[in-house]
């Protein structure tokens, strides 16, 4: 029957077709497996990203004041650009639209935000920070047009005494990868750190800890909940040892001198004062500065990035005499009333060493020498102690290595030795080069502050302070120092006589208190005859060296002061310890009386 | 089947025992996937529309209650009186077709609505049910093993003009949807297999015919995202990467009812018509869509057994014009919300917003029973 025929035809491929909806649909199902169950929690991630907005509330940063209160870092408001990616139709055309409000080239940005390429599309890049008004008004203005953009109320610092305190303060920077990457980092890309000085030191204390406002928003922006809310902690406020009067002082004697100036209380460390000149505005660096700035800092003449108190070495010239008087009182060597006779020169080992009084001293003893600072006198006591004896007494004063201040890239320093000399140099140690040691010259090296802290230790009779800048910082313990305090004592006196008997630091003398110091000149180069640095270039002058404390009775302040190229100590560094210690005793008898 | 059937208690009055029994025979379990399908629509309608200016709760009610009366006019109406009227049928649905190009009242960017008062109708809907019920009559008619080329061309052609007419409207989604019935019932009325690997080759031909001069560039983009969603996450993409985002975060047991932040925070465009399943996978998670995705294989399963059980090929021919359009919209739709094929506009019965799609399915649905109930009398 064939219609019948045709019937069971059709029926029978019907289950076909039914087979391939089926199969389909399962095929379909699985794909919702995948993505539902399998990918879920990605997808659930994308979702909450979607909808959850992050806005950082930016923690204060700690402000810094000095010892008295003064305020030397505060933070403004800084109004800041921030680009949302994933709000972004066109990348390209978005940051030619900011490039021409912020006055900066597309590639500019570009590169800003490549710096971003590894972070999530829906995190905020920093575009620029400090806009103007007119340029915060532009961008709320082109708000629909470009929703990427938006305005982020940051803090900006300010460092309010700029050049003055730049080497102490530091700066802050963008973070660098390595510190982001370090495991439970808190900091996100763009974030600013400090990168050098207390800024770098306290960063810890200082920075305090982001908040974050997360909000629900819907397709269009529009928050609509609160979801999560945390506050921002902000940094703690930090009490420097620095008196900024002090520092105001010395920055202003260094306006046209190159060197560097601290000053420290022997009793406990507090560090008054630190200049290092030149010096450089740090608030260019807070509003990111760009690269020919960068660069023309580092190419300016002398260098100012560095902080000289405690970066730069140079050989510490007459001041080590206190260094090797110390030893030969110690070690029994000389006593007070040994002389010498100076003629302006004697030999030793078959070679003429120089005074720097070419007349000479005549008989000179302990006393008198450091006191006049002769060379000759130094060059004997030097020849007996010998280069071992000398060197451990220059790292028992705390010379050759770092003195612990909590600023980072200090310099060690060099105090040499025979076995130094065969590990470095590969040779042998000359005993000539003994007696150039003996006043300072040669291959010995410190830094201004190395110079301070072995100041505080002839000071307040043998203790060792760690140069300290927090002054809230519990002081550390004095470590007591092996040396022969009557020595110490008669050295003390002796340096009294410097600046009080009309010795070679008499500029220092002041009325309110009992200064006693050293002078140093140190030669930068060889001269074969007695030749004032004053007719010298500027770069062959010699250094000029003062370290000094006050008062002898009850010491309380350290001054050092370096000048490079300065000529003589007595008349290029000196004067500064003089001022300084006028400032602080005057304005302590002020706070005393009031 | 018989004894558990809701309606049996009336099989077993003395009088009207035969009109009653054969009503209790019919697959009404076509009639009940397709109602909790429009219940769980009507739900997710809800939950989709709440954050939009209106709530399309009461109008979506409306058009299912009134998909029921037309499901019971479907029902009502003798299959054979369709076929019998085919012909005007389709040229009337054909005029409407010229008609929405002129007076038609535009909606994404396509002239395909009619308006009738307040009522809105989109007359290829009417079109792809007067081409199947033509082509029922037609097909079954050439009783044969297998179909020649020409009756092949003669079928094409008829579905060929409507298509062309919705192309121009210009809704390509919609003329490529009154396609798959016709396919299914060629290869149910016997397509040779060379010939179907031919007509494969020649719908390429055509396929690429059109990619290059038919389609519009909104059309082409559309496709372009498709093979490439992340290359624009705002733009052209967006729609996709959002649907997906919606149905993966639904994870297995969903984000709740009216929890989904994806459709709430209206993140996701059309999400109360074409992306409806979207919405009910971010907020009832995979075990709504197994649900969803069961009864829709239950629909297709018992109108098979309509099918089958059918002793009239024009009867058989019509059950399966519809049921493959209808399967092929459901697996198109869910497809393309979690993002395997190509975004178009194509709505998911019984549950997308949408009135005249939800009364054309009803009223299939409806014809499907009125099947079933006459296949006694039809043979």
């Amino acid at each position: 029957m064939e219609v019948r025929e045709q019937r069971q035809e059709l029926l029978l491929r019907i289950p076909r077709l039914r087979l391939a909806f089926v199969i389909l649909l399962a095929l379909i199902g699985s794909s919702y497996w995948f993505v539902q169950v399998v990918q879920g929690s990605y997808y659930r991630e994308l979702a909450d990203n979607n909808r959850l907005s992050k806005v950082p509330i930016h923690a204060p940063r700690g402000l810094i004041f000095d010892r008295h209160e003064r305020l030397l870092v505060d933070n403004v408001p800084s109004y800041d650009l921030v680009l949302d990616r994933s709000l972004s139709r066109d990348l390209a055309a978005s940051l030619d639209f900011a490039a021409e409000i912020l006055g900066r080239s597309r590639e500019e940005l570009e590169e800003t935000v490549g710096r971003y390429r590894g972070s999530s599309l829906f995190s905020p890049i920093l575009i620029a920070e400090s806009l103007s008004l007119s340029q915060v008004a532009r961008f709320s203005a082109e708000r629909l047009e470009h929703p990427e953009f938006d305005i982020d109320v940051g803090h900006l610092r300010v460092y309010r005494h700029g050049p003055l305190t730049a080497h102490v303060l530091g700066y802050l920077g963008e973070v660098a990868r390595e510190d982001l990457e370090a495991p439970e980092s808190a900091y996100k890309p763009g974030d600013l750190a400090g990168r050098r000085g207390i800024e770098r030191a306290y960063e810890g204390r200082l920075r305090g800890s982001d908040g974050e406002r997360v909000v629900v928003v819907d397709s269009r922006g529009r928050p609509r909940d609160d979801y999560r809310n945390t506050a921002a902690s902000a940094g703690t406020d930090l009490h420097l040892t620095l008196d900024l009067e002090l520092q105001q002082e010395a920055a202003r004697y260094f306006e046209d001198r190159v060197g560097a100036a601290v000053a420290l209380d022997p009793r406990n460390g507090d560090v008054l004062v630190m200049v290092s000149a030149p010096s450089y505005d740090p608030n260019r660096f807070a509003r990111r500065l760009d690269r020919s700035e960068w660069q023309a800092l580092v190419e300016a003449p002398h260098n100012p990035l560095q902080n000289r108190v405690l970066q730069n070495t140079h050989s510490p010239g007459s001041l080590f005499k206190i260094v090797v008087a110390t030893a030969g009182l110690t070690e029994g060597v000389v006593n007070g009333s040994d002389s010498v006779y100076c003629g302006g020169s004697t030999r030793i080992y078959n070679r003429r060493f120089r005074c720097w009084k070419r007349a000479g001293h005549g008989w000179v003893h302990l006393r008198e020498a450091i006191k006049e600072s002769c060379d000759v006198y130094f060059y004997h006591l030097g020849q007996k102690l010998g280069i071992s004896r000398i060197a451990h007494y220059a790292r028992l004063f705390g010379l050759g290595t770092p003195t612990g201040v909590a600023i980072a890239g200090e310099k060690r320093g060099l105090v040499p030795d025979p076995e130094w000399s065969l590990r470095v140099r590969g040779s042998t140690w000359y005993p000539g080069e003994t007696i150039s040691v003996a006043i300072g010259q040669g291959p010995i090296l410190t830094t201004p502050l190395q110079i301070a802290s072995m100041m505080a230790i002839v000071a307040n009779g043998g203790l060792r302070v760690t140069p300290r800048l927090d002054r809230d910082a519990p002081a550390a313990e004095p470590e007591s120092i092996d040396l022969n305090r009557s020595a110490l004592e008669f050295v003390r006196e002796a340096l009294w006589a410097v600046v009080n008997e009309k010795g070679t630091g008499a500029s220092a003398r002041v009325d309110a208190a009992q200064v006693a110091g050293k002078t140093g000149t140190v030669q930068v180069i060889e001269q074969k005859s007695w030749i004032d640095s004053k007719d010298l270039q500027f770069e062959h002058r010699d250094h000029a060296w003062f370290a000094s404390f006050a008062s002898v009775e009850r010491p309380e302040l350290v001054v050092v002061v370096f000048v490079e190229h300065g000529g003589k100590g007595s008349r290029a560094a000196a004067p500064l310890a003089r001022i300084l210690y006028e400032r602080h005793f005057s304005a302590r008898g002020l706070r005393q009386s009031s | 089947m018989r004894d558990t059937s809701p309606l049996a208690v009336f099989a077993s009055l003395p009088e009207e025992r035969t009109f009653l029994r054969t009503l209790a025979d019919v697959r009404w379990g076509v009639l009940v996937t397709a109602i909790l399908l429009a219940a769980i629509g009507l739900a997710t309608v809800h939950s989709a529309s709440a954050e939009m200016e209106v709530d399309y709760l009461p109008r979506h009610a409306l058009r299912i209650l009134l998909g029921l009366l037309v499901c019971a006019i479907g029902f009502g109406i003798d299959y054979q009186v369709l076929t019998k009227f085919s012909v005007p049928i389709y040229i009337a649905s054909i005029t409407l077709l010229v008609l929405v190009l002129f007076v038609g009242r535009a909606a994404g960017g396509a002239r395909s609505w009619l308006g009738v008062g307040s009522a809105q109708i989109q007359p290829s809907d009417v079109a792809k049910i007067a081409v199947i019920v033509l082509l029922s009559r037609y097909l079954a008619g050439i009783n044969r093993r297998h179909l020649t080329l020409p009756q092949i061309s003669l079928a094409l052609a008829v579905v060929l003009v409507p298509m062309v007419l919705v192309a121009l409207e210009p809704d390509l989604g919609g003329a490529a949807m009154l396609l798959p019935p016709v396919v299914g019932m060629l290869l149910v009325a016997g397509v040779r297999w060379r010939l179907l690997l031919a007509g494969a080759v020649v719908a390429l031909v055509i396929g690429a015919g059109i990619w290059n001069f038919v389609m519009l560039d909104y059309q082409r983009q559309r496709v372009k995202t498709f093979v490439s969603p992340q290359s624009e996450p705002l733009g052209a993409g967006y729609q996709l990467r959002q649907s997906k985002i919606a149905v993966g975060s639904g994870q297995l047991t969903g984000r709740g009812y009216m929890q989904g932040t994806q459709s709430q925070l209206r993140f996701l465009p059309a999400r109360h018509t074409d992306f409806i399943f979207a919405v009910l996978a971010e907020e009832w998670g995979f075990l709504g869509v197994a649900v969803v995705l069961i009864l829709y294989a239950l629909y297709v399963r018992n109108g098979v057994t309509v099918a089958l059980r059918s002793r009239d090929r024009k009867a058989i021919l019509l059950v399966v014009g519809l049921l493959s359009g209808f399967a092929f919209h459901v697996l198109y739709n869910t497809a393309m919300v979690v993002g395997l094929l190509p975004i178009t506009g194509i709505p998911l019965p019984f549950l997308s917003y949408g009135g005249s799609f939800m009364l054309a399915n009803f009223f299939a649905t409806g014809v499907i029973l009125g099947i079933d109930f006459r296949r006694y009398v039809n043979r």
